[in-house]
């Protein structure tokens, strides 16, 4: 996974609603169709930084299957962290097309 | 990084790991659910996962300090070296708890009194006003007004924004209960609002309290508003018969309200009749300067109010007679008296023995961080860097100074409770002293100063870099043993110094008990003092009636011997009152006669003080109520005019220039009335003259007794009810507390020199035992080649006395240097004292050689076949 990216896709499955840890993996697998594979060595120390920066908050819930769990939900300061990563993130990507592939670009 | 994340990190790493089992569970399950078995599910799950302790470590580092979680680690290490080197632990701690405790709490003693600004709003600014003054050559530095000065310097001074005059005294109070003798000021108007002190209830004397012709008013202090009145507001406006004069309640002071060194139990307005009022100095001044003036300029101020005073008035001639000067100074330092270099001196006799608690202590660490060589080989090995290992070498000692520091504050903390319940009534500003912010300082700069001291030792000895390469197996230099002998050899000198000091100490006091203090047995002498208020007696001679009725019925007392009254008795401050005396033929009538001590006294005074007659008779009954004119002198009185003691008879002297000559009729034995350490003033005695306050000394064998009080006060209440008792208890109270500031100094000297003793001779004894363990292996060889176990035990006890001789040269060195300032502690010898040096030499030779003794024989017992079978 490219570095820098997993906290911003971790903020954007959060957009959602409250997840735990093994959710959000998850979702970032399956919504990339299991091209990104989340490595869980960085998962949990990214999810804590986060919570550390107050992007993020946790809070113990009930999973669906009635246990404790550990949830995390999107604070306001993160969610504008997400827009602002996000857009500099098609900035880059937008960049990288055009020198990649100039015709295309505009597609990117 | 924040501190709340640092300190909650092991709650973070908890939580940590709990969502981590979640995970593994959650995961597992749906593995199953895919088909897996169980046992092959969780591997998955956890293979999915990860290392779940390098997860939870780089969340855990991302929580901590590095730094704090090292020291943390270390301060853990080092509690529990604490725990497991228990003798090591408890030597050391107690040692410096000794060292610290005394120091802390003389500390405290020393900022309360001398450095802590007085209990006054803006104390700075408080002066007394007093003058100097000359009689007949004789300077008295501190003279005070008289009522006259008070008003001249009240309406013409411009320094003071305010300023009065007070009193102190005692007077009668009845119809609250029983009839109680209590404490007085007598205040003028200005002297509250000087003090600045705003009354808890009520208010201050205004200038009306101050004009004859008023009502009487009086300010009650707060305990005893609260002990008669219950703290009631309602106090105020109440009446209280003070001296039977019924005098209106104004106010009320705040709890531990004193004036200078005086807590009065209640405050009355001075006022001065417009004329005829005696011209005494008998008034204290005090005066609150204007912001900016200067002591040196306030003295300008009243030098010129005097001058213009002296135009007025007409007394230039006797302001030029006695040459009178103003001579204001700071209030604090009339407070605080000359007790500042007595509590300098002991201050710096425990700051030594605070460096031999220091160098003691070392010598435990550095032969403790000697014998952990190997350990700290061993880590350096395994790659611990040197600053690591000396940053726990210095955590271990702060820890370990940390807990002396805790101990020593509960020592410093018993001792200054005992100090204040026993301590000498004469120390200034007692009730002051407590354990505040600057003893805690103060304990933590010590604690701190001394663990940085012998930590830095350690870590120099062993924690350096290069010098780990030692530990190897090697023999190890003498460098260690040379840093200790040096210790030693301080110890020892500063030992000497301290013994020297207490020796000097203990041979004033015996000197100061052999002195023959004009009275015996004083713990036979009970004294009461009583006063005759005017509204029961207005004549004299009906004073002197009620007077001799009560010693009559004293007298008859079963198990009384004698029994007397005077002004005052010896110690007592009533009786160093001084008489100008005019000598018939010996002082020009040209010229002021000389100053004298004076007191009146009854018949059988004498012999109820155990005063011995040297020559002569004593006062009569026939004497007092014939009003014949006659007198007793001391022997030293006599001695000075006339050679010896019977010469005196017949002469005739006369109190003042003027007035009617009195015949010597008796000559009695020198009493040190000022206390034993000062000498015996030459005196006048007359006989009673109808004054209405007294001390009657009565003796016999029963006092003290509460049975014998019982039968005093009964006799005494026969006479009146209403007469309060004051000042009930034996000369002796008064003779032990004449001597408390030297037997004070003692008893803190003494200690100071017992613990420099001990830790002199623990310093030899530890250094020579570990030479001698150092050395076994030499010592068995040497016996086995057929030594002599007696020249080897020598061997060791010269090198103790050796290095208790050079110490013992340095201390006589210091000990000759700071003599002068132990000087004016000492009485009846000087501070070069040859017998207490000697003994003092003497003394710490034989500690040394027992601490020494010890090891040698241990060395000398060394089992050659078992030394040389471990070989």
């Amino acid at each position: 996974m490219v570095q820098g990216t997993l906290d911003m896709l971790i903020l954007q499955t959060l957009v959602l609603g409250p997840a735990h840890g093994q959710t959000i993996a998850h979702a970032i697998e399956r919504g990339s169709e299991e091209v990104l594979q989340v490595e869980h060595g960085s998962l949990y120390p990214a999810l804590h930084r986060l919570q550390n920066r107050g992007w993020i908050a946790a809070f113990w819930g009930t999973s669906e299957n009635n246990r404790k769990a550990k949830y995390y939900r999107l604070t306001p300061e993160g969610k504008r962290q997400l827009a602002a990563q996000t857009s500099r993130w098609e900035q880059v990507v937008r960049a990288i097309g055009r020198i990649l592939n100039p015709i295309a670009e505009s597609q990117g | 990084m924040n501190w709340r994340r640092f300190v909650q990190r092991q709650k973070a790493d908890a939580e940590q790991r709990e969502e981590l089992d979640f995970y593994l569970d959650v995961t597992t399950e749906e593995y199953i659910e895919r088909g897996m078995d169980p046992a092959a599910a969780r591997e998955g799950a956890q293979r999915k996962l990860g290392n779940t302790t390098l997860i939870r470590e780089e969340v855990y580092r991302m929580n901590t300090l590095t730094f704090a979680e090292g020291v943390l680690r270390d301060l853990r290490h080092a509690l529990r070296m604490v725990r497991l080197n228990p003798a090591f632990s408890a030597a050391a701690i107690l040692t410096l708890a000794l060292g610290i405790g005394p120091n802390t709490a003389m500390f405290s003693v020393f900022s309360a009194i001398l450095i802590r600004p007085l209990p006054y709003p803006g104390s700075d600014a408080l002066v007394t006003v007093a003058n100097r003054l000359v009689i007949s050559g004789q300077v008295f530095e501190d003279a005070e007004l008289s009522p006259a000065m008070y008003v001249a310097c009240k309406e013409n001074a411009r320094a003071f924004e305010s300023f009065g005059v007070w009193t102190v005294g005692t007077a009668t109070v009845t119809g609250l209960g029983d009839p109680e003798q209590l404490v007085t000021v007598t205040a003028t108007e200005g002297v509250l609002p000087a003090l600045g002190i705003p009354a808890r209830i009520g208010r201050w004397f205004s200038r009306e309290d101050d004009t004859p012709g008023t009502p009487e008013t009086v300010i009650l202090s707060y305990g005893y508003c609260q002990r008669k009145f219950g703290g009631d507001p309602g106090a105020i406006g109440r009446t209280v018969l003070v001296n039977f004069i019924p005098r209106q309640v104004v106010g009320v002071m705040p709890p531990g309200f004193r004036v200078a060194n005086v807590s009065p139990d209640i405050i009355l307005s001075q006022r001065f009749p417009v004329s005829g009022v005696p011209e005494e100095f008998g008034y204290a001044g005090v005066g609150r300067l204007k912001p900016g003036v200067t002591v040196a300029l306030a003295n300008q101020d009243v030098a010129r109010v005097w001058k213009a005073w002296g135009e007025t008035a007409g007394t230039s001639r006797m302001l030029a007679l006695l040459q009178v000067q103003p001579n204001l100074r700071p209030l604090k330092k009339d407070v605080v008296g000359d007790i500042g270099s007595l509590l300098t001196l002991l201050m710096g006799a425990l700051g030594l023995v605070l460096l031999l608690v220091c160098a003691n202590v070392t010598n435990l660490v550095l032969v403790r961080a000697q014998s952990r060589q190997q350990e700290f080989a061993i880590r350096t090995a395994l790659g611990a860097g040197w600053s690591r290992i000396a940053r726990e070498i210095l955590i271990e000692s702060l820890t370990l100074g940390a807990m002396g520091g805790a101990f020593g504050l509960a020592v410093a903390y018993a001792g200054l409770r005992v100090l204040v319940t026993h301590g000498p009534a004469n120390l200034p500003r007692l009730a002051e002293i407590s354990l505040d912010g600057w003893s805690l300082a103060f304990v933590l700069a010590c604690s701190v100063g001394a663990s940085l001291l012998f930590g830095l030792a350690a870590v120099l000895r062993c924690g350096r870099p290069g010098r780990m390469e030692m530990a190897r197996g090697a023999t190890r230099g003498a460098g260690q043993l040379r840093m200790q002998n040096a210790f030693v050899v301080m110890q020892v000198a500063l030992a000497f110094v301290l013994l020297v000091a207490s020796g000097l100490m203990i041979r004033s006091f015996i000197a100061m008990r052999a002195v023959r203090p004009g009275f015996t047995h004083p713990e036979w002498i009970q004294t009461v003092r009583i006063s005759i208020p005017e509204a029961l007696a207005a004549k004299p001679e009906q004073v002197i009636r009620i007077q001799s009725e009560i010693l009559s019925r004293l007298s008859a007392i079963p198990g009384v011997a004698a029994a007397g009254f005077g002004n005052g008795l010896p110690l007592e401050p009533e009786y160093h009152n001084g008489i100008l005396i005019a000598v018939e033929g010996k002082t020009s009538p040209d010229q002021m006669p000389p100053n004298r001590a004076f007191n009146g006294m009854s018949p059988g005074l004498l012999a109820a003080q155990g005063t011995r007659l040297m020559a002569g008779r004593d006062f009569t009954w026939d004497d007092v109520f014939g009003q014949r004119r006659v007198a007793l002198i001391s022997e030293n009185m006599a001695r000075e005019y006339w050679g010896d003691g019977a010469s005196a008879l017949g002469k005739r002297i006369r109190f003042g220039r003027d007035g009617a000559w009195n015949e010597v009729v008796g000559v009695t034995e020198d009493v040190s009335a000022d206390g034993v350490n000062r000498p015996a003033p030459a005196t006048v005695y007359a006989h009673i003259g109808g004054r209405r306050g007294m001390t009657l000394a009565i003796r016999s064998e029963r006092a003290g007794t509460e049975g014998f009080l019982r039968d005093v006060a009964a006799q005494i209440h026969a006479v009146n009810p209403n007469l309060p008792l004051a000042r009930v208890r034996t000369l002796n109270d008064v003779y032990r507390q004449s001597m408390a500031q030297t037997s004070f100094a003692l008893v803190l000297l003494a200690i100071a020199g017992a613990m420099a003793l001990t830790l002199a001779i623990v310093g030899v004894y530890g250094v020579l035992a570990y030479a001698v363990a150092r050395r076994r292996h030499e010592v068995g060889i040497r016996l086995a080649l057929g030594a002599e176990p007696k020249a080897l035990k020598w061997q060791f006890v010269r090198r103790g006395l050796l290095l208790n001789c050079i110490g013992g040269i340095i201390g006589l060195a210091l000990a000759l240097g700071l003599s002068r300032w132990i000087a004016s502690l000492l009485f009846g010898l000087t501070p070069l004292d040859p017998l207490t040096y000697v003994a003092a030499a003497a003394l710490i030779a034989l500690a040394v050689t027992a601490g020494s003794y010890i090891p040698a024989r241990q060395a000398a017992s060394v089992d050659p076949v078992e030394m040389l079978r471990t070989e």
